[in-house]
């Protein structure tokens, strides 16, 4: 070996890789699986499995079959992305339906533009989505934590806190009022609420999200960018008219905001590069999922707002660039 | 000009939709059924024959600079004819493609080829190159229409082939129609390079 | 090829020829559809009003009256009489309340506002969801259901049998009259079962319908625009 390899710069790898940093989120997923078949038992089981089998099945076939390239399953990112939609399913959805969104995740969302690092969207987010327009039926009933853990499809159902606050409040009820149908805010955080698979259990996502920062796969920008905009925002509009209008926590902790500000805007492929892109970006996710949770018809608006602002990913790029290496910030000329 | 081709062309070589992506607004908006894309299909069809006849029949005594008006105003004659007489004849049609009928005014495949075509050729050609380009946007639309409706609610031209609750909603709707317009054009371009 | 030159004489001459022609043409084709045009209309109406009420001898349409309901719509009256008697009254309402808009029906009411039947007209409601309205809120046809049902699908799709059968746990409304139940959907507190999925839908159809009995019960009786002298019966619903 007296080959001269001539390369540019930077010379020293850092020892990261796709595979690592993916099996790093697999990690920090493991506390919200557990809460979450603790309190959905059997269904968030079975959900899962599919889910995660589903998805890696899919990008080998293609791989190999379609694109006859070799399979990447090994990567990790197939079993993410099946981890991932299984988190945003109800966990007694049918397998027909699992199955579909595999498919349509790993098949549309993430092959259709070349495979890992390619995908404009959120691939997990994309089967959710198709998911919930083509089946409304199916994706809007929800298992009643704990009472539903024995069961599957058959599992006794009840409304999210958050549909509860919206149709109470869009019926003219104070707030104060509707705080006595649903779990106190400590239930919330610690999950015992219906809705998907992985979202309900605050706690379990935190935990994950700072075994992210520490293993540093992800940053905190993202993440603090979205729940601090959903807090403002919510919080204006509670303090204007706290009857009216849920409390900023209330929001924080109902729904998918957690699942999604930690672990699914911050997908490599679909943000921003630069930290001033990150902020915008996690600002803009935050801002769409209250108007969609406040003014909208959905209850939830945590996964379109995602996917929306996936699409204005290029242009904050463009517009805000990340630093090059090594590159000096400008001079201010007086 | 070998007039087979000068027909066949608009099927596949220089479709409207899947080649030239012109006339996207009602090929998008109206093909949730079969029946519905087959609808605006022929209706387009029927204006771009008659706008190409017309036009190139016309073309020597339009000069130059105004010739873009009186095209619109032909092919707006054509296509109130069409709203009319299928708001008599078929009313149920009429209102299933509503607003769509009046656009096919600023349907870009009807004044391109006028633009392109007819203003430059013999009434002949003309007819069959409108003839070809109308057939070609109905097949496109026919397609797109058939795969929504199946996708999307489990019939086919009306007719039932599984049960409506198995159909993927969201092909019945918008989002559904980009989908699947962006696979069939993906399809299609492999076959054509391969 | 002599082309025209682009002089100004030349270019008005040929657009004021072209769009004389164009304008004459159509004028032509107008006068020719213009009776199909009316009949099909007419006949699109009658066949409505036909669909909501008894049977009848007379002719609604030209004994059509209108209404304005307390949220200011115009409603159109079509009563439908027997033998000179008035039978029921087919009423064209509205909501703006739907989740594309307005929700125009028609509905076929007895002079003591007992619904008989209804027929959408007019809607922008979301495929496959407020669409189901067309009959979601009529009684099933026994045996309307049992065609091509596969136990291994419904299963993996999730499809429950026992959903869309009306009836039994008060999704219907026909034959109701909106004077005795609650015609507000479940969620609002109401006695009718909303579609599934599609709230919003089911809260402007009912509000549609609720517009049409109070503007007919409260203004008029069945013959004529002249106002009641008696209250109907109410227990709610102005409101509403």
């Amino acid at each position: 070996m007296n080959k001269l390899i001539v390369s540019p710069s930077p010379h020293v790898h850092s020892g990261d890789s796709v595979q690592k940093n993916m099996y790093g989120v697999l990690l920090a997923l493991v506390p919200a699986l557990a809460a979450s078949v603790w309190f959905f038992g059997l269904g968030a089981l079975i959900v899962t499995l599919t889910s995660v089998l589903a998805c890696v099945l899919f990008e080998h076939l293609i791989q190999k079959y379609l694109l006859k390239k070799p399979s990447t399953i090994m990567d990790g990112s197939a079993a993410v992305t099946g981890l991932l939609l299984a988190f945003n399913l109800p966990t007694n959805i049918p397998l027909g339906l699992i199955i579909i969104g595999a498919a349509i995740a790993i098949g549309m969302g993430k092959m259709s533009f070349g495979g890992l690092g390619q995908n404009p969207f959120n691939p997990a987010l994309v089967g959710r989505v198709f998911l919930l327009i083509s089946f409304p039926v199916q994706m809007t009933s929800w298992p009643v934590p704990i009472a539903a853990r024995g069961a599957y499809i058959d599992a006794v159902t009840g409304p999210t806190p958050l549909s509860v606050v919206k149709e109470g409040l869009a019926a003219g009820r104070p707030f104060s009022e509707l705080t006595a149908e649903i779990p106190s805010y400590l239930n919330l955080f610690m999950g015992q609420m219906g809705g998907s698979a992985g979202e309900v259990a605050g706690v379990a996502l935190l935990l994950g999200l700072g075994y992210m920062l520490i293993k540093k796969i992800v940053t905190w920008h993202i993440p603090v960018a979205v729940v601090g905009s959903i807090a403002v925002f919510t919080g204006v509009l509670h303090l204007s008219d706290p009857q009216a209008y849920a409390s900023p926590l209330f929001h924080l902790l109902t729904g998918g905001v957690l699942l999604g500000a930690f672990f699914m805007a911050t997908d490599y492929a679909s943000s921003p590069m630069s930290k001033r892109g990150m902020l915008l970006y996690g600002a803009g996710i935050g801002i769409i999922t209250v108007l969609i949770r406040i003014y909208g018809s959905y209850p939830e608006g945590v996964s379109f707002a995602i996917l929306i602002m996936n699409a204005f990913t290029p242009l904050i790029d463009k517009y805000i660039k990340p630093k090059r290496f090594g590159e000096k910030p400008a001079v201010q000329k007086a | 000009m070998n007039q087979w081709k000068n027909f066949s062309k608009g099927f596949f070589k220089e479709n409207a939709v899947f080649t030239l992506l012109l006339g996207m607004c009602p090929t998008l908006g109206v093909t949730s059924s079969a029946i519905n894309g087959l609808g605006m299909g022929l209706a387009t069809t029927f204006v771009l024959i008659m706008a190409n006849l017309v036009v190139s029949l016309v073309k020597d005594f339009i000069p130059d600079k105004v010739r873009i008006p009186a095209f619109i105003v032909i092919i707006a004659t054509f296509v109130t004819i069409v709203e009319m007489v299928m708001q008599a004849y078929v009313p149920a049609l009429f209102d299933a493609l509503g607003l769509f009928i009046p656009l096919i005014v600023v349907n870009c495949v009807v004044l391109g080829r006028a633009e392109a075509f007819a203003s430059k050729n013999n009434v002949g050609s003309s007819i069959i190159d409108g003839a070809g380009m109308g057939l070609g946007f109905t097949m496109a639309l026919v397609m797109l229409g058939s795969i929504r409706e199946l996708l999307g609610s489990g019939f086919l031209f009306g007719l039932p082939v599984y049960p409506e609750e198995y159909g993927m909603l969201v092909f019945v709707l918008a989002p559904g129609a980009f989908i699947a317009l962006g696979y069939l054009i993906a399809i299609i371009n492999r076959f054509k390079r391969a | 090829m002599g082309k025209s030159a682009s002089t100004l004489p030349a270019m008005v001459l040929t657009l004021l020829i072209i769009t004389a022609v164009a304008g004459t043409s159509l004028g032509f084709i107008y006068k020719l559809t213009q009776t199909p045009i009316a009949e099909a209309a007419v006949l699109k109406q009658q066949e409505a009003i036909r669909m909501v009420v008894p049977e009848f001898d007379n002719d609604p349409a030209s004994e059509m009256y209108e209404l304005t309901s307390e949220e200011g719509f115009t409603l159109k009256v079509f009563p439908a009489k027997k033998d000179g008697q008035c039978i029921a009254a087919a009423i064209e309402s509205v909501s703006n309340r739907g989740f594309g808009g307005e929700v125009k029906i028609m509905v076929g009411l007895q002079p003591n506002g007992t619904i008989i039947d209804y027929q959408i007209l007019e809607h922008k409601e979301t495929p496959g969801l407020g669409t189901k309205m067309v009959d979601w809120f009529k009684p099933v046809a026994a045996g309307a259901e049992e065609k091509s049902r596969n136990a291994f699908f419904d299963k993996l799709f999730g499809i429950k049998a026992a959903e869309g059968d009306g009836g039994e746990n008060g999704q219907s409304i026909l034959g109701k009259n909106p004077g005795q139940i609650n015609m507000t959907v479940k969620q609002d507190g109401g006695d009718v079962d909303a579609i599934t999925a599609a709230t919003i839908t089911s809260r402007a159809f009912l509000h549609a319908v609720a517009v049409a009995y109070t503007t007919f019960t409260h203004n008029t009786d069945c013959e004529s625009g002249a106002t009641k002298i008696e209250e109907a019966p109410t227990r709610e619903g102005a409101e509403q």
